[in-house]
């Protein structure tokens, strides 16, 4: 019953998301990334939803699960799997990391007990690594959520980690 | 035209080419990987790389265009390099297991990677990855072998999969380090909606994508090009042969780039199903009930089979035959042939019963779908047959109607060439059927109407289409006749009967007709499904009148379009396997045609009209049809097969010509081991009216022998037992060398297929019938500038 409600819910989800971005291969996207945004990652079920609504055979449109997989497995900032309370996105592009990146993800590893595309039993925490954020200058970055932390060095993680519930 | 020169050649192409393929119009290889001339440029792996002059760096000859006097250069010391690089780097994420069957050694990959690898003077064993970084053999797909340690994402099975088959299985998913081809939501294949066309294996460079079932087999010693013998669209094909037995065994098929119907497509019956060949279940010793041997009468049950000689099994045969008919008359005896067999063997048949036997009793097994197509085409347009070639519906309708037809399932290839229409030209599909189809999920609108309602959405949309004034005046005018007739039945459908008798909202059916209207020419086609109806005959001839009433016959991208079932459908019937026809729908009840087959064949012919196959069924159960003649027949697959079990033990002396052991063989006396496709050369007519040549592969298994061969020698017996002269006449004997001579015979009766011999076909020219002379170059389109019957007649239906 509960998973029936669930299959419900997500349908008028896509719905819902669908119409505010259109029904134009275009939009995958936007769709993908509101999705993530609403539920903080993009249930598998959703995927063959959002592929039914785009679908305009005659204009020769013609979308498959494989074409929004794609570009749902290719984003960083998608997940196609439900992550912790907060995620830490870490980043591993060659200026963090001449900047000392790799004593800060070990210190994360360390502090959190996680490898990098884990979640902590609690949900709490979730550490992912990325590419470049675009925020060079002051490597080594991550992000927590959506809050940016630059020149980080393992000494700051524990105090970074402490402001959050 | 644009000049530029290529490694100092000076070169002439048209706007628009490639560097790639004005190069290789020039005849100069370059190197390339994810290229493949059937699908859309990629320019991913850069093997294709030349310099260019007043270009900084290397680009990619498979996606620039020629631009008026660009110097490009192919060759050079530092192409080379790069081009090793390339490969070197390709090969960091490659690994091969170098499978074998009893993996004791290790086979040299002969791919198009492998080659390139080898041309660049890299070991591939010390250049690629240590161990498999992925799981070998990652698919449980029955057909496809799947390991993605040999994938160098080229992404060819990607663009395959969308612009041939279009089903859009595979993509590219993941990035960086993780990025491999996934097929849907990273399920497996057939969770992804795969249709084991094996278009992915045939365009991958690599063996990436192999085909399961041959894949440890090793290489063939030989290729043999053929004809598919499975549906009527008549792919060619490739078998791939072994001769490490005795007369060759098929180790495998594989699609050929230089197909004309299907290019490197097939689907997956003919690529995977060729297992039929070398079936336990091949008949391959002739055999007779153990009564006939003793002389005694028949038990109830036919009794035990005993394996005889040929001499004596034909013996046997034609004492049964001519006992029958001296003591019931010519017409106790029925035979049935087949779309399965040659064009040559479907002549013989009818020659055999005609003029050896005196019956017009013949039919092809699938009576229902050959007759309607048969009579109701005959009777409006006057050729039985679709008007235009698969490939002109494909590429230049702009509506195709599809009606009663599962194309993807029944006519795989075909139905993927509709799919293609829609996605890259935007045709407008409409289908209509009472049940799903899977070539719905590309209709710009689908029917679905209540089963048996087709006269009434015909004749509806037909209605709407008049009412409206949207019909072409100056083609029914000018090129028809019966239209006033015609027009007043089709008053009797007003839209809201019609929608209410057919289930189909009047919306859809104003959307329809408008559709049909505004995107002139259309395709109508229609399959089994409509055709083997009660109504089939009703159902092609109001198709052929929509087409008549919006002028879209005579025209590219119009016409009609019955597909047959067989692969040989069309050229049993065009053979004259039908009790009302000789030879290219010669009537038997026409004087002229009549003379004509008896001063060929050298005796006088039978004026009975035949019976049909259904009729042959109920003549026996009546008492009156005491002999059948069955040539490679599963009377099992057709309608009422309870009717035709109970019709057959019934019968006094059944004959069974097969290639493989069926259902049949429970009820026949005699069964005589025929060959496959694959044991045999001779000719099929694909469901476009295309004579295509079939080649022989291999030798024919155990004792079975060709069905021209069995035909022939038994017409022989026949006729010394009857001591009945036939010499003199052009056509009268059953001598022949081969099947070339058959079809020397079939050209000067046939006026459609005159034109037709097999060296023409071997030496490769395009024939769709009519082909009048040696010189005609055959007929895509039919009723371009005239009907055979003047003009074409509309046939009121309802």
């Amino acid at each position: 019953m509960d998973h029936e409600n669930k299959d419900l819910d997500l349908a008028s989800l896509v719905d819902k998301v669908v119409r505010e971005h259109g029904a134009t291969p275009d939009s995958v996207i936007p769709i993908l990334s509101e999705i993530n945004r609403t539920l903080g990652y993009i249930p598998a079920g959703t995927l063959p939803e959002i592929r039914r609504r785009i679908q305009i055979p005659q204009e020769g449109v013609f979308l498959a699960d494989s074409h929004v997989y794609s570009a749902a497995s290719f984003y960083q900032m998608f997940s196609l799997k439900p992550l912790g309370r907060h995620v830490i996105r870490f980043c591993e592009s060659a200026p963090c990391h001449v900047e000392g990146g790799r004593q800060v993800i070990e210190a994360l590893q360390k502090e959190l007990g996680l490898q990098p595309g884990e979640t902590s039993q609690d949900q709490k925490w979730s550490l992912l690594t990325t590419s470049c954020l675009g925020v060079c200058s002051v490597g080594p970055v991550f992000l927590v959520d959506d809050d940016i932390f630059g020149n980080v060095t393992p000494e700051r993680v524990p105090e970074i980690l402490a402001r959050y519930e | 035209m644009i000049s530029l020169t290529i490694n100092g050649q000076t070169l002439e192409v048209p706007e628009n080419t490639t560097i790639l393929n004005a190069a290789r119009q020039a005849g100069i290889v370059i190197p390339t990987l994810c290229h493949h001339k059937d699908l859309t440029p990629y320019g991913g792996c850069r093997l294709c790389s030349v310099d260019i002059q007043g270009m900084r760096l290397p680009a990619t000859a498979c996606t620039m265009l020629v631009s008026p006097g660009m110097v490009v250069q192919t060759e050079s010391p530092a192409l080379t390099q790069y081009r090793r690089t390339i490969l070197e780097l390709l090969l960091v994420r490659f690994y091969d297991a170098g499978y074998t069957h009893d993996g004791s050694a290790q086979l040299e990959l002969d791919t198009q990677f492998a080659h390139w690898v080898r041309y660049y003077d890299i070991d591939m064993k010390s250049a690629m990855a240590k161990e498999p970084f992925r799981q070998i053999d990652s698919d449980p797909n029955p057909f496809i072998w799947v390991d993605k340690n040999k994938c160098i994402m080229c992404t060819r099975c990607v663009r395959a999969c969308a612009e041939v088959q279009g089903r859009f299985v595979w993509t590219q998913a993941y990035r960086g380090y993780d990025l491999r081809i996934v097929a849907g939501l990273d399920t497996t294949m057939l969770q992804a909606r795969c249709e084991s066309c094996g278009a992915c294996v045939a365009h991958c460079p690599t063996g990436a994508l192999d085909n399961k079932m041959s894949l440890k087999l090793g290489m063939p010693d030989r290729t043999v090009s053929t004809i598919c013998p499975y549906c009527g669209v008549g792919c060619q094909l490739d078998l791939n042969v072994k001769d490490d037995v005795p007369g060759g065994r098929v180790l495998s098929v594989s699609s050929s780039e230089k197909a004309p119907v299907n290019g490197d497509h097939l689907c997956v019956k003919g690529r995977y199903g060729y297992e039929f060949i070398h079936s336990e279940n091949r008949l391959k010793q002739p055999r007779v009930r153990k009564y006939l041997l003793d002389g005694v009468a028949r038990p109830k049950d036919r009794g035990p089979w005993v394996d005889v000689d040929w001499d004596t099994a034909l013996n046997i045969v034609a004492k049964g035959l001519n006992s029958a008919r001296s003591q019931y008359g010519p017409d106790s005896i029925g035979l049935l042939t087949s779309g399965k067999v040659f064009n040559e063997e479907n002549y013989l048949m009818g020659k055999f019963a005609r003029q050896v036997l005196g019956t017009n009793n013949i039919d092809c097994s699938v009576h229902l779908n050959h007759r309607s197509v048969v009579d109701g085409l005959n009777d409006s347009l006057g050729l039985p047959a679709m008007s235009n070639s698969m490939q002109d519906i494909a590429g230049n309708a702009r509506t195709i109607l599809v009606i009663g037809s599962n194309i993807t399932e029944n006519h795989p290839v075909f139905g993927s060439k509709i799919r293609q229409a829609v996605l890259r030209r935007k045709a407008q599909l409409i289908v209509a059927s009472p049940i799903f189809f899977n070539i719905e999920e590309y209709a710009a609108l689908s029917l679905r109407y209540k089963p048996g309602t087709e006269t009434a959405l015909l004749n509806g949309l037909m209605r709407i289409i008049l009412e409206k004034g949207w019909e072409d005046k100056k083609f029914i005018q000018k090129r028809t006749q019966g239209f006033e007739e015609f027009r007043s039945l089709v008053d009797k459908y007003p839209l809201d009967k019609v929608s209410q008798l057919t289930g189909v909202p009047a919306e859809k059916l104003n959307a329809a007709a408008e559709i049909i209207a505004g995107n002139h020419p259309m395709a109508v086609i229609w399959g089994s499904d409509l055709a083997t109806q009660v109504a089939g005959v009703d159902n092609a001839s109001d198709l052929a009148n929509l087409q008549l009433l919006m002028g879209n016959l005579g025209v590219s991208g119009g016409g009609v379009a019955p597909l047959r079932t067989q692969n040989n459908s069309q050229g049993a019937c065009d053979m004259g396997g039908l009790p009302s026809v000789y030879p290219g729908y010669q009537l038997v009840a026409d004087k002229q045609a009549h003379k004509k087959f008896e001063t060929a064949w050298g005796t006088d012919l039978p004026v009975n009209a035949g019976l049909s196959a259904l009729e042959m069924m109920k003549a026996v159960n009546q008492g009156s049809l005491k002999a059948l003649f069955i040539l490679g027949e599963n009377l099992w697959s057709d309608e009422n097969s309870a009717y035709i079990r109970r019709s057959l033990d019934q019968c006094e002396f059944v004959v069974l010509c097969e290639a493989l052991s069926s259902e049949a063989c429970h009820h026949a006396d005699v069964c005589l081991p025929g060959v496959s496709f694959a044991e045999n050369t001779g000719t099929y007519t694909n469901t476009e009216r295309r004579v295509q040549f079939v080649r022989q592969a291999i030798q024919p298994q155990g004792d079975s022998k060709p069905e021209w061969q069995i035909i022939s020698d038994l017409a022989r017996r026949i006729l010394v037992q009857n001591d009945k002269r036939t010499a003199g006449a052009m056509y009268s004997g059953w001598v022949y060398k081969d099947t070339r001579e058959i079809m020397s015979e079939i050209a000067a009766l046939t006026p459609i297929y005159a034109g037709v011999s097999h060296e023409r076909l071997e030496r490769g020219d395009v024939l769709l019938w009519p082909v009048r002379s040696f010189a005609d170059s055959g007929s895509p389109i039919l009723y371009e500038s005239d009907f055979p019957l003047g003009k074409a007649r509309f046939m009121p239906v309802g």
